[in-house]
């Protein structure tokens, strides 16, 4: 029988390999796909929790991060390419203007 | 007279506006006709100043946030009166004397005219915000005169002044607005009119934090042991006017802070902080002259001098009667002269020979032997002579401090000793013995643009000496009616027995 | 003319002179700057006289108020003077000696740089002095007790050029205002007892306090007396002033200025007649001083030191006197002294011209046959120091000694006693080594000669007075009963005085003999065996006092200064403000990497912040539950 616990496990689990790329990862396409692994571990959250109290609204929520991170990935691949024909590069160490 | 006031703070800063639109060349007329004006402004004040009334005259108000009561709101009484004449006096003296071949001249005397607006500023404000924008804008001004025109280690000592100075004011803010928040929570008003403060008694352990807030402030300023180190840095670099306007007057807002909000308002804390504040200003007196004994340079032991003397003032402001309290007031004008004059003369020699080092010099009597006498006479008013100015200051503030305690009077009493020590040790290395150095030889002695801000402070110096009715009648009027506001506020049995009451006759 | 205007003639044509001479200060010398002061002085002299008749016929005390000086709070003290009979005795003394002085200095500073400047000072002084004795009032008083001294500075400095009369008129000044501190914390408790400082005001109302505080103001004051009189232990000032131009040691530290003490005592007779104990300790330091002073005279070489001390030892007499309530007394010997005493140092004065500057008796001898004069005078100057009858100093000591011996206070007159016969012998040592015996000045090749006249007629008036002013005793008596009460000796006493009188004068006339006698065969010299001896070394190191103030106090004072400025205050007061402003800085420059704009290193900041918030919710969420595990692990 697979429970609510498990589906928060799983959440929790891709939500950490997520937070791992993001931390460890220099390439900026990696840390798009680890933000999109985020994203989805918390979606699969929301609508198992969704589910489990019988309320809509967590899949609603899910629907709509779907929607944004779809935009978002369009919008941010675009800024991406953008970046890569200027730079030739999207490494982040790179793509440091800053200096504190 | 109703403006006067007004006229009397803003007229200094608008001359000094349009002083940008001056030629380079007509400048230092233009501001020592700007400064003669403003004296003769506060002059005015003062002939028609009504010595027999001691509370606040010429008040001026307009609201400017209506919802918290802050106000524009203006007034002098008799403690303030001196030391607004005192700052345009020494604002004049202080322009006079700058050496026309100064670079960036303009500058210089429109920042000397900022500084006055301010420095008056804090004297006639009466109410807390506006004593508090006044006290931080003279900042600014000395900031810039320190930071530009100051010797080789300026940006170090500009930058020490305004932190330092700032972050004592910063808590004083805070307490600020404590004191109104309490005052709301009391009446249900909001205002920071000093006058209504004055009828508000508070609760003892509220004073208590109160005090120490405003006391921060103000230590900082005057300053106390030990937050006196900026102090000597600042002198040691400013230019001679810088240094002049920071003894004479800049250290006086941190002691008329004691008078005019520390007293008044927190009667019960200020007796219950008497003993720890005496002790700090004992060591004031007696550690901060042996400091001075050691120095090398001249500019440093004026320096450090001043510390010595504003710690007679603060003792005799914690005496808490009225002789003490007129005494410290007058000890302020007499220092503000005399340590004025004591920074012009090692101006002086620094502008001849540019070094203040006394082992350069020695014999100097013999070279410049005008520049000796007015070094003597200032020398011995700045020891408490008796008729010079220095000595009535002094005398009293140590009289007031005996009624409390024959102890702190005798350490206190120290200055008249330890005071002379180093005094007379530099006199004797600089002006005495044989000339050693040759580059001394040739010196020349004064010339008239020294003479014309010198020979008047001598006067002043001894006429105040012999006849300081003038200044003590209204100071001691108003000092008594405060003192006597303090003996109906005390809370504290202790408070009431140390608080003399004033007779009603006496008050008028 | 009526009194008012004579008090103010007195009062005020010395610093008239004073400014008038300060106008010529930087201008070579001018004789007439001279001439008209001496002039003014003797003005203030003769209005001093005519006033001095005035109260003669018993036409009353002369008080005037000139206007208010210091009013705050309930003090208030005006410009007050006062002339009664001692202080129109005291003017008198001041003015007369003044005037000889200014004439002699005439001829004396003839060749100075700065002769406008020395009559500048000189008068400055008269009129602080004048101040100081007038003033119906403490702090009056106080105004001239300070002018004194800033003279005195002036006038010891007064060759500046040099180093040692820098030194020594700043250590004069520096005592003196430690003792002034005494002064003036006695006049503090004065007001807040008696409610106001003048004099008729705080003596009518003297007995009202109760004992303990009237014994703090006497000592304060006392303090204040001990150092203008240079009383032990405030003692040095004095030898070292004589650096200053004789007719100042003359004039300032000798006739008047010293015995400023003794005329505050004087001055405060009814609130020390109240505190009899502390009379006492003025009495016992007084002829304790007196012997302490006469055995450091006996050995030294220089002759103005010598007479020094011979002052020193004078005022401890009168503060004898003083302290056991013969006020009278003390005053009587402060004017005889100052007659004789100005004398004896205006000829020692001649003795150092003729002799280019030089102090040391040894180098002298035989002189009368080049200054007879002077000669003569000092030699009536040292018979009337050494108590001789019928000099001055014969009757005033005299008294002195009789009132101990009335007191019962034996030991007090044994000291003054002995204290005689000591004072007779240096200051005939002094004598007979300069004027009689060999010429010793030859063989350093001095050609001394006699002073101008004037000089000498200046010295006259005092070489008169030292000699006749004792015989107006009974008269002085009189005249100042209306002032000081008048000391009753006892039945016993009285029958002993002729037997006192004829011991005391043995035991001068033997010190004189002494020193007539080992001049004629040693030449004045010590032998080598009393030289040696500890007592000698004591007496000519001055005791070590100079020397252990110098190891004890002005060595460990500039060391403590300069611990103060470089340890104190830049490394420890200076170096924490610097250090709090040193770690906001540090803590800014380690954290600024945080911002360092490295997506990639923000991404974990981030990441690591969630960790620790999220951390932070579980454990506060769950507190309870981890408590109890704690708790758990720690059973």
């Amino acid at each position: 029988m697979i429970t609510l616990e498990h589906y928060i496990v799983l959440s929790t689990i891709l939500f950490a390999i997520g937070m791992y790329g993001v931390v460890v990862r220099k390439n900026l396409l990696m840390l798009f796909f680890s933000t999109e692994i985020m994203l989805n571990a918390v979606n699969i959250a929301l609508a198992a929790i969704s589910n489990h109290y019988g309320d809509l609204t967590g899949q609603m929520f899910a629907f709509f991060i779907i929607a944004i991170a779809a935009s978002e990935v369009a919008i941010g691949l675009g800024l991406l390419i953008i970046w890569y024909k200027r730079h030739g590069s999207i490494d982040l160490e790179t793509l440091q203007s800053m200096k504190g | 007279m109703d403006y006067i006031l007004s006229l009397l703070v803003f007229f200094p800063a608008v001359a000094g506006l349009f002083g940008f639109l001056i030629q380079r060349d007509a400048m230092r007329s233009y501001a020592i006709t700007i400064a003669i004006i403003e004296l003769i402004f506060s002059l005015a004040l003062w002939a028609n100043f009504d010595a027999s009334n001691p509370f606040m005259q010429f008040t001026e108000h307009a609201s400017i946030v209506p919802a918290f009561g802050i106000n524009y709101l203006l007034g002098v009484d008799g403690i303030s009166l001196f030391l607004i004449v005192l700052t345009t006096f020494m604002s004049l003296v202080g322009i006079i004397s700058i050496n026309p071949n100064t670079k960036d001249l303009k500058e210089l005397l429109i920042a000397l005219l900022f500084l006055e607006m301010t420095m008056v500023g804090v004297f006639v404000a009466l109410d807390a915000i506006l004593f508090y924008v006044f006290w931080e804008l003279s900042l600014v001004p000395m900031l810039y005169i320190i930071g530009v025109w100051g010797a080789e280690n300026r940006i170090y000592a500009a930058i020490k002044f305004f932190l330092y100075t700032f972050a004592g004011s910063l808590i004083m803010l805070v307490g600020m607005l404590v004191m109104a928040y309490f005052y709301f929570q009391a009446t249900g008003v909001w205002t920071f009119s000093l006058l209504d403060w004055h009828m508000l008694q508070l609760p003892f352990d509220y004073q208590l934090w109160l005090f120490v807030a405003f006391f921060l402030g103000f230590a900082i300023k005057v300053p106390m042991f030990p937050f006196h180190t900026w102090l000597p840095y600042a002198h040691g670099q400013a230019p001679t006017v810088g240094s002049v306007i920071l003894a004479a007057i800049l250290l006086k807002m941190g002691t008329y802070g004691f008078v005019r909000y520390s007293l008044p308002l927190f009667p019960d804390a200020s007796v219950y902080f008497l003993t720890p504040i005496a002790i700090l200003s004992i060591i004031m007196i007696i550690y901060t002259a042996m400091v001075a004994f050691a120095q090398k340079d001249i500019k440093q032991l004026v320096a450090y001098s001043s510390i010595s003397h504003m710690g007679v003032v603060v003792i005799g402001t914690f005496a808490l009667n009225p002789e003490g309290i007129t005494g410290s007031i007058f000890l302020m004008i007499s220092h503000g002269i005399v340590s004025g004059a004591l920074f012009l003369l090692v101006g002086v020699i620094y502008e001849r020979r540019h070094t203040k080092k006394i082992a350069e010099f020695g014999g100097l009597a013999s070279v410049m032997p005008r520049f000796a006498l007015i070094f003597g006479i200032m020398m011995m008013a700045s020891m408490g002579l008796p008729l010079t100015i220095g000595f009535v200051g002094e005398f009293l503030s140590l009289l007031g401090i005996y009624k409390v305690s024959e102890l702190f009077a005798i350490l206190s009493g120290t200055a008249v000793v330890v005071g002379v020590v180093y005094m007379l040790y530099a006199y004797k290395n600089a002006f005495f013995g044989e000339v050693t150095n040759e580059k001394n030889r040739g010196l020349k002695d004064l010339n008239g643009r020294e003479y014309t801000t010198l020979i008047p402070l001598t006067l002043l110096v001894v006429f105040l000496g012999i006849y300081p009715k003038p200044i003590l009648e209204p100071v001691d009027n108003s000092v008594k009616a405060m003192v006597s506001l303090m003996h109906q506020k005390a809370l504290t049995e202790e408070a009431r027995e140390v608080i003399p009451e004033i007779k009603s006759e006496e008050v008028k | 003319m009526s009194e008012e205007t004579l008090l103010y003639i007195a009062l005020f044509s010395p610093i008239v002179s004073s400014l008038f001479a300060a106008l010529f200060g930087t201008v070579p010398k001018r004789v007439f700057v001279g001439v008209v002061t001496s002039g003014l002085i003797g003005l203030s002299f003769l209005s001093s006289l005519a006033l001095f008749i005035h109260l003669q016929s018993g036409s009353g005390v002369v008080h005037v108020q000139m206007f208010d000086w210091i009013m705050a709070g309930d003090f208030s003290v005006p410009f007050g003077f006062l002339v009664d009979e001692v202080t129109v005795t005291m003017m008198l003394v001041v003015s007369l000696v003044s005037t000889a002085v200014h004439i002699y200095s005439i001829g004396y500073m003839e060749h100075d740089k700065g002769f406008n400047r020395f009559f500048s000072y000189l008068s400055a002084f008269v009129f602080s002095m004048m101040f100081l004795v007038m003033s119906d009032n403490f702090l009056g008083l106080f105004i001239g007790w300070e002018g004194v001294g800033l003279c005195s500075w002036l006038l010891i400095g007064f060759w500046y050029h040099k180093h040692s009369a820098g030194w020594a008129a700043n250590e004069a000044f520096i005592m003196n205002r430690i003792a002034d501190l005494g002064m003036l914390l006695g006049i503090f408790l004065i007001y807040w007892t008696y409610g106001s400082v003048q004099y008729d005001v705080v003596f009518s109302a003297v007995s009202e306090a109760d004992g303990e505080i009237l014994t703090w103001i006497a000592i304060f004051l006392f303090i204040g007396a001990m150092g203008k009189s240079a009383q032990f232990p405030l003692h040095t000032w004095l030898a070292d002033a004589m650096e200053g131009p004789t007719p100042v040691s003359a004039l300032i530290h000798a006739a008047t200025m010293v015995t400023a003490g003794v005329y505050l005592v004087i001055r405060a007779n009814e609130l020390f007649a109240l505190t009899p104990e502390v009379g006492l300790f003025i009495a016992s330091l007084g002829a304790f001083v007196a012997m302490f002073a006469a055995t450091m005279a006996l050995v030294n070489r220089d002759i103005k030191r010598i007479i020094a001390y011979s002052t020193l030892s004078q005022l401890g007499y009168m503060f004898v006197a003083a302290g056991l309530g013969a006020y009278w007394i003390a005053l009587f010997h402060l004017v005889t002294h100052a007659f004789f005493k100005a004398l004896l140092f205006l000829g020692a004065g001649n003795v150092m011209h003729a002799m280019n500057d030089e102090l040391n008796i040894m180098k002298m001898g035989g002189m009368r046959k080049v200054m007879g004069w002077t000669a003569i005078l000092m030699l009536l100057a040292s018979l009337a120091l050494a108590g001789i009858y019928p000099f001055a100093g014969f009757f005033s000591k005299d008294k002195i000694l009789e009132v101990a011996f009335d007191g019962h206070y034996y030991i007090l007159w044994a000291t003054l006693w002995i204290t005689a016969g000591l004072t007779a012998f240096y200051s005939f040592r002094v004598v007979m080594l300069v004027f009689f015996g060999k010429e010793r000045y030859k063989d350093f090749g001095f050609h001394p000669h006699e002073a101008h006249d004037y000089m000498i007629w200046a010295m006259v008036p005092l070489a008169v007075l030292a000699v006749i002013a004792g015989f107006f005793e009974h008269q002085f008596v009189a005249f100042v009963s209306n002032v000081l009460p008048v000391y009753e000796f006892s039945e016993h006493t009285h029958h002993m005085v002729g037997q006192l009188i004829l011991v005391t004068s043995a035991i001068a006339i033997t010190g004189i003999a002494i020193a007539v006698f080992s001049n004629m065969f040693r030449e004045g010299v010590f032998s080598s065996a009393f030289r040696n001896t500890i007592l000698f070394k004591l007496f000519d190191n001055q005791y070590y006092i100079p020397k252990i103030y110098e190891e004890v106090i002005t060595k460990p004072y500039m060391e403590l200064s300069k611990v103060f400025w470089e340890k104190v205050d830049m490394k420890i007061v200076d170096a924490s403000v610097d250090g709090i402003a040193n770690i906001l800085r540090s803590t800014g420059e380690n954290t600024r990497g945080m911002q360092s704009g490295n997506l990639s290193y923000m991404l974990r900041w981030m990441a690591g912040g969630m960790m620790l918030i999220l951390l932070f919710a579980i454990v506060y969420t769950y507190s309870d539950v981890l408590l109890n595990i704690l708790q758990g692990v720690a059973k």
